[in-house]
């Protein structure tokens, strides 16, 4: 795998949601820069819900 | 005999230190990478150079992965936590990117996949479904009426060019023979 390739992968994982785990377990406080971080802050920023909530929500619905 | 190779023992005289990636990297916490990475992006000159990216068309993971090279480079970041911290950086790009109301384009989305459909996988196995056979038979459509006056009308039955018409049609105009003019 390239760097490239790497890259474009990790963007892809955090774009979902996720968040490496061993890294989060590192800091016993928790990570300031998660998905749900850069989500409030585009809420913010642009007034609309963002996609990844919006997936989020429709998942909920399904479930329920 | 000369060979195309490394001199034996020549990493032993080079100075490795001349790589900042050689070095341990500046900064090892995800948090402060991070913030220095969108500190940097927040530059006025760097901004407008992502922006320019993105309006040539340039993807978002393009522009994260020349900023991590530079960042890994300069000795900032060691390469895997680069890799860790593509996903804020490209998150924060992304938010600027729609904050400022420029044109952009993740670039993780795969359009180039074909999507696997029954029709397709039949087709690839070379089965064909009889009623799709039976589908596939074209109506014949009605010839359009011939036109009777004008150049393009058809002649009346019967009617036949004389022979030497013909021939002149054909181009088999008999030529006369030159004659010697002396």
């Amino acid at each position: 795998m390239t760097f490239d390739e790497a890259v474009k992968k990790s963007i892809k994982v955090f774009v979902k949601g996720t968040m490496p785990m061993k890294t989060s377990e590192l800091v016993e406080d928790g990570l300031l820069y998660t998905p749900d971080f850069f989500d409030q802050m585009e809420e913010e920023l642009l007034d609309e819900p963002t996609d990844s909530k919006m997936a989020k929500e429709e998942e909920l619905e399904d479930e329920a | 005999m000369r060979l195309n190779a490394p001199i034996p023992g020549g990493n032993y005289m080079s100075d490795t230190r001349n790589y900042a990636w050689h070095r341990p990297p500046d900064t090892v916490d995800y948090d402060e990478a991070v913030s220095y990475l969108i500190d940097k992006i927040d530059e006025p000159e760097e901004k407008e150079l992502i922006f320019a990216m993105l309006g040539i068309d340039a993807h978002i993971t393009t522009i994260v992965t020349t900023l991590l090279l530079q960042a890994v480079s300069k000795g900032k970041l060691g390469i895997d936590l680069a890799i860790l911290i593509a996903g804020p950086v490209a998150r924060y790009i992304e938010i600027s990117a729609k904050n400022a109301g420029v044109k952009y384009e993740m670039g993780v989305e795969d359009k180039d996949r074909v999507v696997i459909t029954p029709t397709l996988l039949k087709a690839s196995m070379g089965i064909i479904d009889e009623e799709d056979e039976d589908e596939q038979v074209i109506p014949e459509e009605p010839a359009p009426e011939a036109p009777s006056e004008g150049l393009m009308a058809m002649p009346e039955a019967g009617v036949v060019a004389p022979e030497e018409e013909q021939t002149a049609m054909l181009g088999g105009v008999d030529e006369e023979e030159p004659e010697d003019e002396l």
